[in-house]
């Protein structure tokens, strides 16, 4: 029987049985698999880390989905930087969003999304409000940020590790030109890593991301197979009102779209920005 | 005679063995030459013997000594791990689909890249030397486990690996508590006390000194030290004299025992593993009479199969299957230099043009420093599963 153990801490891993193996891909620069796990169903590894499987993906896509968008309140531009796999765009699309631009640097991703994993997309590679360029997500901030063309409400980045192909997407110069990509009251919202294992993490993205925002933070999510405790989602705006959206306001809209969520709610919502102590101490030591 | 060259004492073997050239002659007449000869039973049969003389300790093939992918996939399937030291090792590694899990990254000193590079491979074991090389772990310390390098120097070694990597023994702890104050984990130690030993009296004693100073940091660390790699240093039979691994390692065993049962204990074995188990075969491409010497040109040489015995100070046996009038005799490369001399001044039987000319002993740091000088092809590795033993000396 053939198991699959995670490569990112050196005293402890996970391990998950592959029952059967779906695709498998390697190159000398990445090593790529799709397998079935009987209580995850379909899992993606990518250099030995787990990004995404069927069982939690709903936590991780609802969450980096649904908070900027309810916070901003009237997002009609979304941007999605990377989520290849395709469950970010099918959250956001349940959205009245005019348009959303999806940056996926390898259009192979896409491809064996929608054979190997069809629940996370679920149709929504078909949308007609949906964009799809197949570009560096870094170059195309870069580029955007200096065109004329209109700017996002919303921007999500759906990475990888900061160690790996996403590197470039945790540094200063990406989240500079994020924000000319956005509306001044848009919001910026990334895949932080789990803080209980790396809190470096969230003191970086707060020293780089935060230069540009009026409003930097993190709220949190656990995400099973996100090995360690609760995710964070690293959270930048300058409309200092959007993080503190009421209850109220939030549930009308929630209610409004009938969105059959299974995580997020306007109660999560508001609760997802408390940050236990030793995350807010990783950022501010005065905490 | 006016000699300039002391006379090459090597092991060599002569006279007729017709299993064994018919054996090569076939695989050149198959595959063409230069060849290696990769013979799959030998690689298997001396890991189980490392395994069977150190029954405690996991054996990680240093993959440095012959980067050949199918040297990678027996080790793979006798269930090795692997000693890596470069990106180029982590991509032939992935290409067999070997789990950074099973590696572990042992050169002291690495560029920030080369770290990252190892951690989305998925190694997590880092050794390190210095506190420079400490820090640069810094914004990856909860991911990774660390292993010291202490510095023993072996007069016996006839390659001295201790005397450009390695801390001082008394700069352990100090290296330790640095480590904690920055918040990486020193898993435990590790020691290289050079390549070819004769005997084991370096490992016993490296071994031995570690113990105590693990012991002694120990009584007071919140995150005890608890694995010791012994590394490599197993050595080859390059004086065909037949060698007995279990006697070797019986002094190793017996220092391990005084170890605390729950540590975790590694070896990184290169030469030992490999070096019997690649053949060198190579054709006399021409011959001439200069200065009293018989002078023969090989197809490969030292720019190529044998330049182990520039950057590795091994002497490899060689056979030909001629017997006669022992002359003085000078083997050559292919290449137009002059270094290029296998042999300088070696007592031979008369070879022919089309002869064969087989290098025993030679699958450890051969191949592996090979260069691309005059764009002469490689010797193309083939693997054989071939029953027959090794030569050795009779006398
Ligand atoms: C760190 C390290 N480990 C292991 C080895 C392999 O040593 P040996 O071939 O003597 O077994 C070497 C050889 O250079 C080395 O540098």
């Amino acid at each position: 029987m053939k198991h699959f153990k995670e490569t990112l801490y050196d005293a402890v891993c996970q391990e998950f049985r592959i029952d059967k193996m779906y695709f498998e891909s390697k190159t000398a620069h990445q090593h790529l698999m799709i397998f079935h796990n009987a209580q995850l169903g379909r899992v993606m590894t990518l250099d030995g880390v787990v990004q995404t499987t069927e069982a939690d993906e709903f936590i991780y896509h609802e969450m980096l989905a649904h908070v900027p968008i309810f916070a901003h309140g009237n997002a009609k531009r979304v941007l999605i930087v990377g989520g290849g796999d395709g469950g970010m765009i099918r959250e956001v699309l349940k959205h009245p969003v005019e348009h959303v631009t999806q940056v996926e640097i390898d259009q192979a991703v896409v491809d064996m999304a929608i054979e190997y994993l069809p629940n996370h997309s679920n149709g929504a590679y078909q949308d007609p409000r949906l964009n799809l360029v197949i570009a560096d997500g870094f170059d195309f901030v870069k580029q955007y940020a200096d065109s004329n063309q209109p700017s996002f409400d919303v921007i999500i980045s759906d990475s990888t590790d900061p160690i790996g192909p996403g590197e470039v997407l945790f540094t200063d110069n990406f989240y500079a030109y994020a924000k000319r990509c956005l509306t001044p009251n848009g919001i910026m919202v990334t895949q932080n890593g789990v803080p209980f294992f790396q809190q470096d993490e969230i003191q970086t993205t707060y020293e780089r991301m935060g230069q540009q925002f009026a409003d930097m933070h993190f709220y949190c999510a656990p995400i099973p197979t996100y090995y360690g405790g609760f995710m964070t989602f690293a959270w930048g705006t300058d409309d200092l009102t959007a993080r503190t959206r009421s209850a109220d306001d939030l549930q009308e809209q929630f209610d409004a779209l009938n969105l059959d969520t299974r995580y997020y709610n306007p109660e999560i919502h508001q609760a997802a920005f408390a940050l236990p102590q030793y995350v807010k101490r990783s950022f501010k030591p005065e905490s | 005679m006016n000699n300039p060259h002391p006379i090459d004492a090597r092991p060599l073997i002569t006279g007729d063995d017709p299993a064994a050239q018919a054996h090569y002659q076939k695989l050149v007449a198959e595959y063409g030459s230069p060849l290696l000869v990769l013979n799959r039973r030998v690689l298997q049969a001396r890991f189980k013997a490392l395994q069977a003389a150190l029954p405690e300790v996991d054996l990680y093939y240093a993959v440095k000594a012959h980067p050949d992918p199918e040297i990678i996939k027996i080790i793979d399937q006798l269930g090795g791990g692997f000693d890596i030291a470069s990106a180029g090792e982590m991509s032939l590694l992935l290409d067999h689909k070997v789990s950074g899990r099973r590696t572990i990254h042992t050169h002291p000193i690495k560029k920030d890249q080369e770290i990252r590079d190892g951690l989305r491979f998925g190694a997590t074991t880092f050794v390190i030397d210095n506190a420079h090389e400490l820090k640069k772990l810094v914004p990856y310390r909860s991911r990774v486990g660390v292993l010291l390098r202490v510095s023993f120097r072996s007069a016996s070694a006839i390659v001295d690996l201790s005397k450009k990597f390695g801390c001082a023994p008394d700069e352990v702890a100090d290296l330790v508590q640095q480590a904690n104050a920055l918040g990486i984990h020193v898993k435990g130690l590790s020691f290289h006390v050079g390549s070819q030993c004769n005997d084991a009296s370096k490992h016993v004693e490296a071994i031995t000194r570690c113990h105590a100073l693990m012991q002694e940091i120990n009584t007071t660390a919140n995150k005890p030290l608890s694995v010791l790699d012994i590394g490599g240093g197993f050595p080859a039979d390059y004086a065909l004299q037949g060698l007995d691994i279990d006697a070797f390692c019986a002094p190793i065993r017996t220092a391990l025992a005084e170890l605390p049962k729950d540590w975790h204990l590694i070896a990184e074995p290169g030469r030992y593993l490999v070096a019997p188990s690649v053949t060198s075969v190579t054709t006399v491409a021409g011959k001439s009479v200069r200065n009293g010497f018989r002078w023969y040109y090989l197809d490969d040489g030292i720019y190529g199969s044998y330049s182990g015995q520039l950057f590795d100070h091994a002497t490899y046996p060689l056979q030909v299957f001629r017997d006669g009038e022992r002359l003085p005799s000078i083997i050559a490369g292919p290449t137009c230099d002059s270094i290029d001399v296998v042999a300088e001044n070696i007592a031979m039987p008369e070879l022919e043009i089309g002869d064969l000319l087989i290098g025993h002993q030679m699958g450890a740091y051969t191949a592996a420093t090979k260069t691309r000088f005059n764009s002469i092809p490689d010797a193309r590795l083939v693997v054989v599963d071939h029953p027959q033993e090794r030569p050795v000396l009779s006398d």
